[in-house]
């Protein structure tokens, strides 16, 4: 239902033209370059890519956590109309975990070892909500039941090391959603955990996020979550959107040459392949990003303009591809 | 067609069987994880004994793939060292080529490590930031005596670099030139060197990204095709091992709960714990389903559950299942055969 991308609503989250630099010493790399997208309200977009695809630090700079030196050298970033990509840090401060939560891949370090989850929920419960710490200490035992942590009223007091792998990140969810935000960054949330724990964590993730109407970006590189958690996915190569359309018709009628080479990579059950398809090469430095589309040097269907124009989204099926093969005006009228 | 089934294997079975290369006769490996002396004497702690594999058994034919899956803390790992000698087993003995793996060790059994290698997981850990990649491939040669002339060398070193896909000029280049996929053939080249017939591979591509997954397991199967090479693959991706191998075992707490050909695992799973690991995995194919929720978690190994470990978990647990350990037993059905280690199996229940 949330799979066309919904032009009607007002969208939740709209990312226009972000770029993310990092000046160094040898010259400036652009990790993130021009990209656009948006999120309504209740949707789950998936991001999905290999390794410094650049995923992440699109995550966070919507969250405002971009490590120096990195920096947002252009583009913005609107959350429900406001624009939150040049916010004083104290303003912003006032946005994380009340509007945008979030959740990381390592559950250990995004808790303090210090102090009880109970204190932690607390602290983040009375930051953003007006609500005395007794009250808060009431919604936080509801909330670790909610996220299905069995004796809720006793595990309150312990320590995060008190915790499993899956039953931490259960506490890092309930952290996350305390305040109730619009919308979640979910940064690898599975990727620590065991298989039968993944699927817990990501029923767990499906259910609290439709009972609150929150809005997900899911940044992942397995394909298998999004495959069951997103509504649209977005496909990054080299610090660029590739691909982004509805899930299922990115999965199996994948448009830009990369997407139907990452979904061949990809072992599956359902056919018997004696050979994975093999994307030959590897994914360029940043230092030496080639010139028009990223992906032409590997790409079996590049020709000459891939190599000097970089294509923008075109429409694609029911998706949109950067990709030239889909440029159907070519050298005549443009529509 | 079932009675087809059934037959092929099993006369493949008594055919190949002089030619079982490897046999893990119920090994064992346990770790003292006690606190020190003192603590126990002062706080009287007792004893903590964690058994990481116990008693496990299975064979190896040549030539073909046996991959172990199981989640983190099943022993999985713990077999692979078990079966390279890494670890002295605390039970049971591992049987290579008819020799004992302790034999190893000694000055005969020296050409019978050289027939046994293994590739790591993490591709940056195991290449020597140091050495320069002719340097890396060539030391199993030197440390085996195999080869003394330098030019023998460099050319067995050009020649093992282009097994991999890799240039010959790339020798000169040191491990962080490379790229994980390109480390990680680097540790295949290094573990081809001796020509091994054994090649025990622990997660080799769970560091690795799909597409980058995709080129290491195309060239393992590659190789395996063209020298006739054995796999025991350790892996936690089921998607992987149903890919690369011929016959999978299950591990739970340091036992395999169930072993089969690739096709009868995949297809007809028995072992209730295999049938929630294959409803576990997020599926392409199945986009937006909802998943059967699985309930609990991997309990402590060093206070496991009395009887069948798996029966906190399992659906189908009765007092049987609380009380008595399960073996692992052969079962012919109509998809196959199936060793599976299970009350509920066995009294056909399940």
């Amino acid at each position: 239902m949330t799979a066309a991308a919904p032009s009607s609503i007002a969208p939740l989250l709209e990312v226009r033209n972000l770029r993310i630099e990092f000046p160094t010493r040898r010259g400036t790399l652009v990790a993130v370059d021009d990209i656009s997208f948006s999120i309504a309200p209740g949707e789950v977009l998936g991001v999905v890519g290999e390794s410094g695809a650049g995923k992440s630090l699109t995550g966070a700079a919507i969250f405002g956590l971009l490590e120096p030196p990195g920096r947002i050298a252009g583009g913005e970033v609107r959350l429900a109309g406001l624009r939150i990509d040049k916010l004083p840090y104290d303003e912003m401060r006032k946005i994380r975990g009340r509007e945008i939560g979030a959740i990381f891949q390592d559950p250990l370090t995004s808790l303090n070892p210090l102090y009880t989850v109970g204190q932690q929920l607390v602290e983040t419960i009375t930051t953003h909500l007006s609500m005395s710490s007794a009250k808060a200490r009431t919604r936080a035992i509801e909330l670790l039941a909610s996220t299905g942590i069995p004796a809720p009223d006793r595990r309150i007091d312990h320590y995060p090391h008190q915790f499993s792998g899956g039953m931490r990140q259960r506490v890092v969810i309930a952290l996350a959603l305390a305040a109730e935000p619009k919308l979640l960054i979910a940064d690898e949330p599975t990727t620590a955990l065991d298989v039968s724990i993944q699927a817990q964590i990501i029923s767990l993730l499906k259910k609290l996020c439709r009972e609150h109407g929150t809005a997900v970006m899911l940044v992942t590189h397995d394909m298998g979550v999004i495959a069951e958690t997103a509504d649209r996915v977005a496909v990054m190569y080299a610090g660029r959107i590739a691909e982004i359309g509805p899930v299922s018709d990115v999965i199996h009628r994948p448009q830009h040459p990369y997407t139907v080479g990452l979904m061949g990579s990809i072992p599956t059950f359902g056919h018997e392949k004696e050979r994975l398809t093999q994307i030959d090469g590897s994914m360029p430095r940043l230092t030496a990003i080639p010139s028009g589309c990223a992906f032409h040097p590997r790409c079996v269907h590049a020709f000459d303009r891939c190599s000097r124009e970089r294509p923008g989204l075109l429409p694609a099926g029911t998706s949109m591809a950067a990709c030239w093969l889909h440029d159907v005006t070519g050298g005549r009228a443009a529509a | 067609m079932s009675a087809v089934l059934q037959g092929n294997p099993s006369s493949q079975w008594e055919t190949a069987a002089h030619d079982v290369i490897v046999r893990a006769e119920s090994i064992a490996k346990y770790f003292d994880v006690s606190p020190p002396w003192l603590n126990r004497v002062l706080e009287r702690q007792s004893r903590a004994i964690l058994h990481a594999v116990d008693g496990v058994s299975f064979e190896i034919k040549r030539g073909e793939t046996l991959s172990l899956v199981g989640e983190s803390g099943c022993g999985k790992s713990t077999v692979a060292r078990l079966l390279v000698g890494l670890y002295v087993p605390t039970k049971g003995r591992v049987n290579f080529f008819g020799h004992d793996l302790r034999e190893m060790s000694s000055q005969r059994g020296r050409h019978l490590r050289q027939k046994l290698q293994m590739i790591f997981q993490d591709p940056y850990a195991s290449l020597n930031p140091r050495w320069r990649v002719a340097d890396i491939i060539a030391e199993p040669l030197k440390a085996h005596g195999l080869m003394k002339d330098k030019a023998q060398i460099i050319a067995r070193v050009d020649e093992l670099l282009q097994q991999v896909r890799l240039a010959p000029a790339d020798k000169e280049k040191y491990p962080h030139q490379f790229s994980g996929g390109q480390r990680q053939r680097l540790s295949i080249a290094r573990a081809l060197a001796t020509k091994p017939e054994f090649l025990v591979c622990d997660e080799p591509t769970s560091a690795l990204d799909v597409s980058v997954q995709a080129q290491v397991l195309n060239l393992m199967k590659e190789l395996q095709r063209e020298m006739g090479l054995t796999y025991l693959f350790i892996s936690h991706n089921l998607a992987v091992v149903h890919h690369i191998s011929d016959r999978v075992g299950v591990m739970y707490m340091g036992k395999i709960v169930e072993l089969a050909s690739r096709t009868t695992l995949f297809k007809t799973p028995r072992h209730p714990y295999t049938v929630m690991l294959l409803d576990a995995i997020p599926d392409l194919e199945m986009s937006g389903r909802a998943r059967r929720p699985v309930a609990g978690e991997v309990p402590n190994p060093l206070n496991p559950p009395t009887g069948c470990t798996f029966h906190p978990r399992c659906p189908h647990a009765n007092e049987r299942c609380r009380a008595e350990v399960p073996v692992l037993k052969l079962y012919r059905h109509a998809g196959g055969e199936t060793q599976a280690a299970c009350h509920g199996v066995e009294e056909g229940r399940i």
